[in-house]
């Protein structure tokens, strides 16, 4: 079970948290002038890359309140979390650290357990 | 009685052990073998380890918990104790299922996938209860009664294992300001210290006289903390570790007190000291009973005083079998012989000696073939140097085939392991927690370095005590061993057996056969063989196996690489996981203030949620739902009805910007709305789906109250809280639920009008001055009622809010003022059929979220005027204003007796062939459907393709006895389209 930071209570388990899909989707300004295509953008499509990802998460069974979190999915380390309309640092301010041949983190990923000789 | 001894039962006879036995040790103190049957085969099994890595003697405990599969090595005797051997009948020394060994030939891997395949129907019918009955462990208990509990901790440091490093790391941390959790799997620390002769002195001191000061020492330091009996099962992210404490170790359950503990641990560093496990190895008959490894057997002669044999003979391919061999001979029991798989020149001088010394034939570069004997082992077979067979009588085969560091726990922890040549065993490498690993868990096997490897891990840690400490041991300290997975199988025969896996019955021919079929990724291979998917997960075996398949594809064992280790370290009782939530306390249920009410006349309840509402209220004793809810619909149709609906959710919306929020929240517009008046709205989400519906009333442009479904009130007000905190931070508006601090009753009918004006005789319900879809607040005795004039039903009614603490009184009040007249109580079904008369909808029933409100024809409630709102978009996407969409209709059946059945499939060509071979085409579903006492027939609502072009069309419905239906597609609004009655 992750340990999540609510940037206003603190640090707490993941049960007490719900996960809100990504981050900085931001909804159009004037919806009737989007392409059908530019709102499917908007209302369907997310990036869910391997690697560093800004996500939302609600203090659900705490505070209630909304906040942003930077994760790495493949390790599922979080490394940042911050209030709404915060702007986080870059992606390359965050280091995919431990990079195998393949491109992913030789531990922490589930998929190599052993190390390669 | 005076003799001191605990007195169980194992299959009807009883035993005698001694205080602290587990189950296995009393019964090798009574010198019983055979404890079970094996899984697949049936084969007799025994005793195979002392610890919490048993495959084979698994046993049922008879209680009130009736614990099936549990480890006979683990578990302690209690006085009256009820154990029963698993997996047999009728009896354990003969059972009829070991006739599954002499077909075992053709039970190879995958005998299950590959025999039942057909006739159709068979696997359901036939071969799986078959199966079922034949394979399989213990029965579970009846009922749950067992009672557990959950405990959290926050600690700086927490130490696995209470062995000989745990207890070094927690002297060294001794005093210090860090808070220490110290788990020990064990009633009593020690570890090592405890289970063999292996340690001979710790400065100067006995090792258990060093063991007893530095338990004082770690329990008189007040930053330690100690849990025994404590096994942890689970290693998760962010340092989270799950153990399960057995608090009755050695005692009878007794239902007042929590039987586990599930202890929720998170910590900063997380110190593994969690030893290791011995592994096996794999010979002809190698699951005999007698057949037990090296330091297993160790442990049963130091832990417990039991010898399990007097002259055993000792197997091993490594050096950790001298202190068994020197623990014999102390004790003056001589082995049959000592076997060693290493060239004499390879042996350790100590263990050569002491052989010579006390003459025990000793077969160096040599290997146990296999054992034989019917029940338990009577001979064993030896393959010498020279490739020649000896045969030795003997009843107990010791082996040691090499050491594991138990390092499951680390790899759930995503640590990364290493394949060690020298020690030939997967060790830890690099740790992606905080994670520490010490002594034979991190793959050091050389006590004189453990002191050192503990100062160098630790000292990172402010103020930690230096240990300043000398270890003896009893023979060598280096760790030597000779790469053997499998020995030569003399006999070629069919029936011949070498095991890989005890408990799921896997054969080293299995793991073969596997290869051949093309299983050759580890991870195939162990779902296609089960190999190490037994409760025991294979802990004393599945290293063995990577050796074998290593050797057969020729590969290193590295490159097979390992199966992922999963939690949980060892089964869990679902007992520990469920903690409290058993029962009443599993899920809150929810009662309106007018409960008691209904339970008194009758009410049948049904669950909304976590609410009970009223389903409809029997009449009289054998009255049906049907017949209930005739008389309810008819009743407030011709009269007056009442239903109570506090469990409407209902949200409070307030702020500088409310009316802005609500008309981007909701499709209807709110801004030309009057003050005090109310509107039925619809929510949807972004993908223009409708998500909820209720009633928005507007108090002033600051101030609205909008109900709820039931079961969506608390997803509604956190959809509204997301947009209000995340997408428009800068719009002033606050939201609160208040669903509980009203209670609504809902009047409809022709007389509610004169119910309502003789309870509340001040106020005016003429059409007048009280129009269809306006609200107020009244003072009424001593407090306030919110009066709201809607329905549900199609009927004239009222909604009336009151605070909970007046409702009952209040529903009472108005039965009062209405016994000349028929008030009729109804419930949830009956609001079901008034409302579906009037073709209104409900949201999950006729919506499943991929239904519009065009779909719906509720185009009337778009506001056309709103630049915006949530989903509004998304309603001109060209998939959704297509015209063959699935559409909202009615159906009324040609014999309009006939009931139609509810998720029926609605179709255009009335038949249905017998022999199917292309698919039907489907039209949609029937969403509701009802017969309707007032119309006298029946009606459907439907969602099909295109259903708006279709109304004044015949189709059909299917039925659930392959039959079809005609109907006839109509407007959903069956009764009163002009809304007379509503408006009346």
């Amino acid at each position: 079970m992750l340990l999540i930071k609510c940037p206003y209570c603190g640090e707490r388990d993941q049960s007490e948290f719900t996960n809100g899909g990504e981050a900085h989707v931001t909804r159009p300004k004037n919806p009737e002038l989007e392409t059908d295509r530019g709102w499917a953008e908007y209302v369907f499509i997310r990036s869910n890359p391997k690697g560093i990802y800004y996500e939302r998460w609600v203090h659900s069974h705490g505070c209630k309140k909304w906040f942003n979190a930077v994760r790495n999915t493949s390790t599922d380390e979080i490394l940042l979390s911050y209030k709404i309309g915060e702007t986080p640092p870059p992606i390359k301010k965050f280091q995919n650290r431990l990079k195998s041949p393949s491109g992913e983190p030789d531990v922490g990923s589930g998929n190599f357990a052993v190390k390669k000789p | 009685m005076t003799d001191n001894k605990i007195y169980f039962k194992f299959d009807g006879k009883k035993y005698g052990g001694n205080k602290g036995d587990t189950i296995a040790s009393a019964l090798l103190r009574n010198n019983v073998k055979l404890v079970g049957r094996s899984f697949k085969y049936h084969r007799p099994r025994g005793i195979y380890t002392c610890g919490i890595e048993e495959p084979n003697a698994l046993v049922q405990i008879i209680n009130e918990h009736n614990e099936p599969n549990v480890r006979a090595t683990v578990k302690k005797i209690y006085e009256g104790m009820v154990v029963k051997s698993q997996n047999r009948w009728p009896s354990l020394k003969r059972d009829f299922g070991s006739v599954n060994n002499l077909l075992s030939p053709i039970f190879s891997a995958g005998f299950y996938y590959k025999t039942f395949m057909g006739p159709k129907g068979f696997w359901k019918n036939l071969y799986e209860p078959l199966i079922r009955r034949t394979a399989g462990l213990g029965k579970p208990p009846r009922e749950f009664k067992s009672k557990s509990t959950h405990l959290h901790h926050n600690v700086d440091i927490l130490i696995v294992g209470g062995g000989l490093s745990g207890l070094l790391a927690a002297k060294k941390l001794a005093g210090t300001n860090k808070d220490v959790l110290l788990i020990e799997r064990e009633n009593e620390l020690g570890g090592i210290l405890k289970n063999s002769n292996k340690v001979k002195s710790i400065n100067d001191q006995e090792a258990l006289e060093w063991l007893e000061k530095t338990e004082r020492l770690l329990k008189n330091s007040a930053n330690i903390k100690i849990l025994k009996n404590t096994t942890v099962t689970t290693y998760n992210y962010s340092n989270h570790l799950t153990a399960i404490e057995d608090r009755l170790v050695g005692i009878e359950p007794d239902n007042k007190k929590p039987e586990l503990i599930l202890h929720k641990i998170r910590t900063e560093n997380t110190i593994l000291a969690n030893g290791h496990i011995e592994r096996f190895l794999s010979f002809r008959n190698n699951d005999l009973p007698g057949v037990m490894l090296a330091a297993s057997f160790e442990k049963y002669v130091q832990r417990y005083g039991v010898v399990p044999d007097n002259n055993p003979v000792i197997f091993t391919n490594n050096s950790s079998t001298f202190s068994l061999l020197k623990l014999l001979i102390d004790r003056n029991c001589m082995p049959k012989a000592y076997v060693d798989v290493r060239d004499v020149k390879k042996i350790e001088r100590e263990t050569l000696d002491l052989l010579e010394a006390h003459n025990i034939p000793f077969y160096p570069k040599s290997e146990v073939e296999g054992c034989d004997g019917n029940n338990e082992i009577k001979k064993i077979s030896l393959r010498t140097k020279k490739n020649k067979i000896i045969k030795i009588k003997a009843s107990m085969l010791c082996v040691s085939g090499g050491i594991n560091p138990d390092i499951h726990l680390f790899t759930q922890s995503k640590g990364l392991v290493k394949w060690d040549e020298k020690i030939l065993t997967f060790k830890p490498e690099k740790s992606f927690q905080k994670t520490i690993t010490l002594g034979s868990v991190s793959g050091n096997f050389i006590f004189k370095k453990i002191i050192d490897e503990v100062s160098q891990k630790l000292n990172f840690i402010d103020g930690a005590n230096d240990l300043d400490l000398k270890i003896e041991v009893n023979g060598s300290e280096e760790f030597n061993i000779k790469e053997i997975w499998e020995t030569k199988n003399n006999k070629k025969s069919l029936w011949s057996k070498s095991f890989i896996d005890l408990q799921n019955d896997v054969t080293t021919k299995d793991l073969t056969q596997a290869i051949k079929e093309g299983f050759d990724r580890i991870e195939h291979l162990k779902r296609f063989t089960t190999n190490s998917m037994g409760t025991d997960q294979g802990k004393i075996s599945s290293i063995n196996a990577l050796g074998i398949v290593s050797k057969l594809l020729k590969k290193s064992v590295s490159e097979v690489g390992t199966t992922t280790y999963r939690p949980p370290y060892n089964p869990v009782s679902f007992s520990a996981i469920a903690g409290r939530s058993t029962y009443e306390f599993y899920d809150p249920e929810r009662k309106t203030p007018i409960h008691p009410w209904h339970l008194k006349h009758n009410a049948v309840f049904e669950d909304v949620g976590q609410w009970k509402r009223p389903w409809y209220y029997k009449k009289f004793e054998n009255e049906t739902m049907n017949e209930a809810v005739q008389r309810e619909s008819k009743q407030v149709r011709e009269s007056a009805g009442i239903l109570d609906g506090s469990t409407l959710g209902k949200i409070e919306i307030k702020g500088k910007d409310a009316l802005e929020f609500v008309n981007m929240m909701y499709t209807n517009s709110f801004t030309k709305m009057s003050p005090m008046s109310a509107k039925y709205a619809l929510m949807l989400g972004e993908d223009g789906m409708v998500k909820d519906d209720g009633i928005v009333c507007k108090i002033n442009d600051n101030h609205f109250i909008t109900t709820t479904t039931s079961g969506g009130a608390a997803n509604v007000l956190s959809h509204m809280e997301e947009f209000a905190q995340t997408e428009w931070p800068n719009l002033n508006v606050y939201l609160n639920s208040i669903t509980e601090q009203f209670a609504t009753f809902n009047i409809s009918g022709p007389k509610s009008r004169i119910i309502l004006s003789r309870v509340f005789n001040n106020i005016d319900f003429s059409n007048h001055k009280f129009p269809y879809m306006t609200f107020n607040t009244f003072d009424y005795l001593n407090y306030k009622v919110r009066i709201l004039r809607a329905s549900f039903t199609g009927e004239k009614g009222y909604e009336i809010y009151v605070p909970p603490k007046y409702a009952l009184t209040l529903w009472e009040r108005i039965f009062y003022y209405s016994r000349d007249v028929d008030l009729v109580p109804y419930g949830t079904e009956t609001m079901h059929l008034l409302r579906a008369e009037k073709g209104y909808i409900i949201v999950g029933q006729e919506t499943d979220g991929t239904v519009t409100p065009l779909d719906l024809n509720l185009n009337w409630m778009i506001g056309k005027k709103k630049k915006d709102f949530i989903g509004k978009r998304s309603l001109t996407r060209s998939d959704i204003i297509k015209g063959d969409r699935k559409q909202l209709v009615g159906l009324i059946p040609l014999d309009k007796s006939y009931g139609i059945e509810e998720g029926q499939h609605v179709i255009e060509d009335k038949n249905i062939p017998s022999q199917i071979d292309k698919p039907i085409k489907m039209l949609g579903h029937v969403t509701s459907s009802y017969f309707s006492p007032t119309l006298n027939h029946s009606i459907a609502m439907a969602l099909i393709k295109g259903g708006n072009r279709k109304i004044g069309s015949q189709i059909y419905v299917s039925t659930s006895n392959m039959n079809v239906i005609p109907v006839e597609v109509v407007k959903p609004n069956f009764l009163d389209p002009e809304n007379k009655r509503l408006l009346s």
